[in-house]
């Protein structure tokens, strides 16, 4: 209690002089951070970093003798191993399906559930279900409706047409997977929209509105461009999060039928957990690091720059 | 209502999947998956008998409980406040700093897997280890120990700075006339009004915790400790799923994420009309 | 600045305790006195509650010792090892399937239990003959193996019939197999509407059909010596070949490349539905179907042979078993419950629980065996199952075979071709 009452006129007399109070406030944004930061850089960093040393090395967890080094060896190797340059390949493809498809639903369904009327808040959670459902569970009725007789080919045979093997054909065990992505992630999206669309103050809309702009013109000039920070991270949260995408690979097709489904993620759990070789797995994960950040930075460009 | 109609449809739609989770809940082992119907053919209720008891799912359902909220209100304090700073209070090495933290959820947990493991194990002075982190066990196998990596999750920092970079700087201006420190302009001014924010971390932080796997997993080992979808891993044994209980268990446990996302409605409707943080 | 230094000492901090990677000195974290842990592989319910309510309780009861038990899922098991092993928590006795036996040797971790062995009975010995050689590497005894396993065909006697075969007496070699196929197969516009023969073809599927068909072509995996791969012979290319024509061409007897019946539901299994009228199974899953749809006559053949050659093989042997950790501070302890639940009446209970293969031959005078037609078939067919190869690496090797088996398969390329490149990457292997 005592420290409190001291450290009240303190800030205020900071914030008093004018000159003073802009360093005092920056100094106040190093303490509002340091408790997230510090954790994360002992919890999150350290464990990266840690990482990031093993792939300059052969190590498995088994063995008694620790890491050995093996300096860039396996950067080398992956950069020529062809099964790697699929994966990275599968994996943007699969990033390039599920991200603009997820993006463009969920925010046609968030400006729908914007509106307020009796029972939104019920459609909202429906929509949201996906995403907090078990997903080992869950992804045992996916398995079934792509099955033989699943859902897909039963709706199918209702229509007079020939099932399909959708997760055994190499043109079409992609597409299914993301079908599954998309459904989801669409729910996440889509709160994340909502509270973007929400926090655009309305008194925006009225003056849209009394300067005779039109609805088509109050999205382009109101929503959009008050919706852009919100959408630049969802952008760059699908990218993160798709482009480490395994949990439904590892569920549906275990990366087949002939590595058309091998993401760089399932890669790295199968060379870590399955192989014991956390060194190329180390390196395996940094090259995808390193391609996620380059586009998630892409991407938060070009849309936090467009006007 | 057209958009009620395109909501409604979409909804279904959605749901599908969940919904023949549900009807298998209450499908007898045999039958399961043996046609489409949604209503059973013979209803049963003893998959949520057996997913009750066998799997001891109260028990595991009050830990992630536990361990959830703790994560729910670092995060919505933490994550916050950091995204804040980002955000309104920058200061030298701000920008490098941000984007340090939050690339760091761009990395496989494979590979960090291992060394949070070591770290829980040598905490100090936890789980009889000395002030070096030698000697016992850590926080291995103890909810401690399970809600050590989601603490701050780094995506909500980003989300939150998101939310805070159009926020009206001049908002605190008056408070600050006034005299009122930086923490009381956070917590008066726009921690209540970024409602719909903190709401969203919640919720986020929540399916987090509750959903994740693999760090219980490695992280626990007794029954005392397991989290719900250790519980409900119970039946996925391989080549032999237990169809009934874990879709069971699977509802069960996906109740109270749905009354939790149903509260926050309530905060994001009123953070909407409270007014507005942006300017 | 001072944030960079307290980084770089956390980062020693952790590659001190990580990178040392545990010498002599690391523990099984305190074991109290007089108590195990013990990880099973695998989370049948039936099992753990065999083994949790029954076996371990009545174990302790006898020895006043405290067992902790922990099930784990297959796929989980190799990632909660590592982290343990990695950080000297790894329990005292812990399970795995025979495949990744050679792995833990390699690294040391495992307690070579040959000196135990040899102190059994002589009667136990020979007793337990079948399943002993599965659990070795390099000719020391590793793993005690639980029960027994292998896949034999499973046929739907009705369709026999209608076919105008005859279900008492199944086809015997792998040529009378496919004829038998053709005549089942139905087809409706070119493409096949029911299998008459479902050879497992999903990963870890198509490297045991493919071993099971090389072996009855008289051809090996690997060398004895476990040092060179011998896959791709002539053996090896018939064998491949057998398996491509069950999917591919005209004579294709099988359709759905790729699936994974083997873990479907039951209501799903393609004995069950109609789709197939012969498929590979487990003895748990048979017995299940014949549980679940007795008016499908569901029958197992003994494994068959190709023309010409000596004996037919399937991949099987010994089944899942316990290990002890070398690091354990309770190696008797462990060693005495390992004997407790491999002793005739627990190891019967056992495998009677979760319907398995015994791992006793003098099981197969007990009530449990002569009381199923199934499990009597696969006890009768214990001479042809053969074990995938002990070799470091292993997990490895089955995946890059299943991976140029998938090429062949899908007529990316010919049998020759795919095995002569599963050969050379193999052998990467193979020479560390």
């Amino acid at each position: 209690m005592a420290t409190l009452t001291e450290a009240r006129p303190r800030d205020a007399r900071a914030h008093r002089a004018p000159a003073r109070g802009g360093r005092s406030r920056r100094w106040v944004g190093v303490l509002f951070v340091l408790p997230a930061a510090l954790y994360l850089i002992i919890f999150q960093l350290v464990p990266v970093l840690y990482g990031l040393a093993l792939s300059f090395t052969r190590y498995s967890p088994l063995s008694r003798s620790g890491p050995q080094p093996v300096g860039t060896d396996n950067y080398a190797r992956l950069l020529a191993d062809p099964e790697f340059g699929q994966a990275l390949m599968v994996t943007g493809k699969y990033v390039l399906i599920v991200l603009p498809i997820t993006v463009a639903i969920a925010l046609g369904l968030a400006l729908l559930a914007k509106q307020s009327f009796r029972g939104v808040g019920l459609f909202r959670s429906a929509l949201y279900v996906p995403h907090i459902v078990s997903l080992t569970a869950v992804s045992m009725v996916w398995l079934w409706m792509y099955s033989q007789h699943g859902l897909f080919n039963e709706i199918l045979a209702l229509l007079g047409r020939p099932g399909q093997s959708w997760l055994l054909e190499e043109g079409s065990a992609l597409n299914a997977a993301s079908a599954m992505r998309i459904w989801k992630a669409l729910g996440a999206n889509m709160v994340l929209l909502l509270a973007g669309l929400q926090s655009i103050p309305s008194v925006l809309y009225e003056a849209a509105r009394v300067d005779g702009a039109g609805r088509r013109a109050a999205f382009r000039h109101v929503t959009l461009p008050g919706l852009r920070p919100m959408l630049t991270y969802v952008i760059a949260m699908d990218i993160v999060f798709l482009a480490q995408g395994f949990a439904e690979i590892f569920v549906l097709t275990r990366g087949g039928p002939l590595g058309s489904t091998t993401t760089v993620n399932y890669l790295i759990y199968t060379e870590a957990f399955q192989y014991n070789r956390f060194g190329s797995a180390s390196a395996m994960a940094f090259v995808l690091f390193a391609v996620i950040i380059a586009f998630a930075f892409l991407a938060v460009r070009g849309v936090g720059r467009r006007s | 209502m057209r958009s009620k109609a395109a909501l409604a449809t979409a909804s279904v739609l959605v749901l599908m999947p969940f919904l023949w989770m549900i009807s298998l809940a209450f499908t007898p082992e045999r039958d399961a998956f043996g046609s489409i119907g949604l209503i059973p053919a013979h209803p049963t209720l003893t998959n949520f008998t057996t997913a009750v008891t066998d799997a001891r799912l109260g028990a595991a359902m009050l830990n992630s409980a536990l361990v959830t909220a703790v994560a729910m209100v670092t995060n919505c304090l933490g994550a916050v406040a950091a995204g804040y700073a980002f955000a309104l209070l920058p200061f030298k090495g701000a920008t490098a700093l941000f984007y340090t933290l939050v690339s760091t959820a761009a990395i496989p947990v494979s590979v960090t897997l291992i060394p949070l493991f070591l770290m829980a194990k040598s905490m100090p002075l936890a789980g009889g280890n000395d002030l070096t982190g030698v000697g016992g066990t850590g926080l291995l196998d103890t909810l401690g120990g399970v809600v050590l990596p989601y603490l701050v999750l780094p995506m909500n920092i980003f989300l939150a700075r998101q939310y805070f970079s159009t926020a009206d700087p001049h908002l605190a201006e008056a408070a600050r006339m006034d005299g009122a420190g930086e923490w009381r302009v956070f917590w008066r001014i726009y921690f209540p009004l970024a409602r719909p924010l903190v709401a969203v971390i919640a919720i986020f932080s929540f399916t987090a915790v509750w959903d994740d796997f693999l760090w219980p997993l490695v992280v626990t080992s007794s029954q005392e400790t397991q989290t719900v979808q250790l519980a409900l891993a119970r039946f996925l044994s391989t080549g032999n799923v237990q169809y009934g209980p874990l879709m069971a268990g699977a509802v069960l446990v996906t109740l109270p994420v749905i009354a939790v996302f149903l509260f926050n409605q309530r905060a994001f409707i009123s953070g909407l009309t409270d007014g507005s943080v942006k300017g | 600045m001072k944030s960079r230094y307290g980084l770089w000492a956390g980062l020693a901090l952790v590659a001190g305790c990580g990178l040392s990677g545990g010498g002599p000195a690391q523990d099984t974290a305190k074991p109290a006195d007089n108590a195990i842990a013990v990880w099973f592989p695998g989370t049948n319910q039936t099992e753990i509650d065999l083994v949790t309510k029954t076996i371990v309780p009545r174990f302790e009861k006898e020895t006043g010792a405290k067992v902790k038990v922990t099930f784990l899922d297959w796929p989980d098991l190799s990632t909660k090892l590592n982290a343990a092993f990695a950080a000297g928590t790894a329990p005292d006795v812990f399970g795995h399937g025979p495949a990744a036996v050679a792995d833990f040797v390699t690294n040391d971790r495992l307690e070579p239990l040959t000196a135990d062995v040899a102190r059994l009975s002589a009667q136990d010995r020979e007793d337990l003959a079948n399943a002993l050689p599965g659990g070795q590497v390099g000719g020391t005894q590793y793993l005690m193996p639980l029960s027994m396993q292998g896949n034999l065909i499973a046929y739907r006697a009705g369709d026999f019939t209608k076919a105008g075969l005859d279900p008492a007496k199944p086809p015997a070699t792998w040529e009378a197999v496919k004829e038998a196929a053709k005549k089942l197969t139905k087809r409706a516009g070119g493409k096949i509407t029911h299998a008459g023969l479902l050879l497992p073809s999903h990963p870890i599927g198509r490297q045991q059909t493919f071993a099971g068909l090389l072996g009855s072509a008289g051809g090996e995996q690997i060398s004895a010596d476990g040092k060179n791969v011998a896959f791709d012979s002539p053996a090896g290319i018939k064998a491949l070949d057998y398996f491509v024509s069950v999917y591919q061409g005209p004579d294709a007897v099988a359709n759905q490349l790729g699936v994974n019946y083997q873990d479907m539901p039951i209501a799903q299994q393609p004995l069950v539905t109609g789709d197939a009228s012969m498929t590979v199974l487990a003895p748990q899953m048979v017995q299940q179907v014949v549980k679940a749809s007795p008016d499908l006559d569901v029958r197992v053949m003994p494994v068959p042979t190709f023309e010409g050659t000596a004996q037919g093989v399937a991949v099987g042997g010994a089944g899942p078993g316990l290990m002890i950790n070398k690091d354990s501070r309770q190696k008797d302890l462990a060693w005495k419950f390992i004997s407790y639940m491999i002793s005739p009446a627990t190891s019967l209970e056992y495998t009677q629980g979760i319907g398995a293969i015994p791992a006793r031959v003098s099981a197969s005078d007990s009530l449990y065996v002569k009381s199923s037609p199934v499990i009597q078939a696969f006890v009768a067919q214990a001479a042809h199952f053969r074990p995938n190869p002990n070799v470091p690496g292993w997990t490895q090797i089955r995946d890059i075979m299943a991976k140029h088996l998938e090429q062949a398969l899908n007529k990316k390329v010919d049998s020759a071709q795919a095995l002569r490149e599963a050969a050379a990457e193999v052998k990467k292997i193979l020479n560390g």
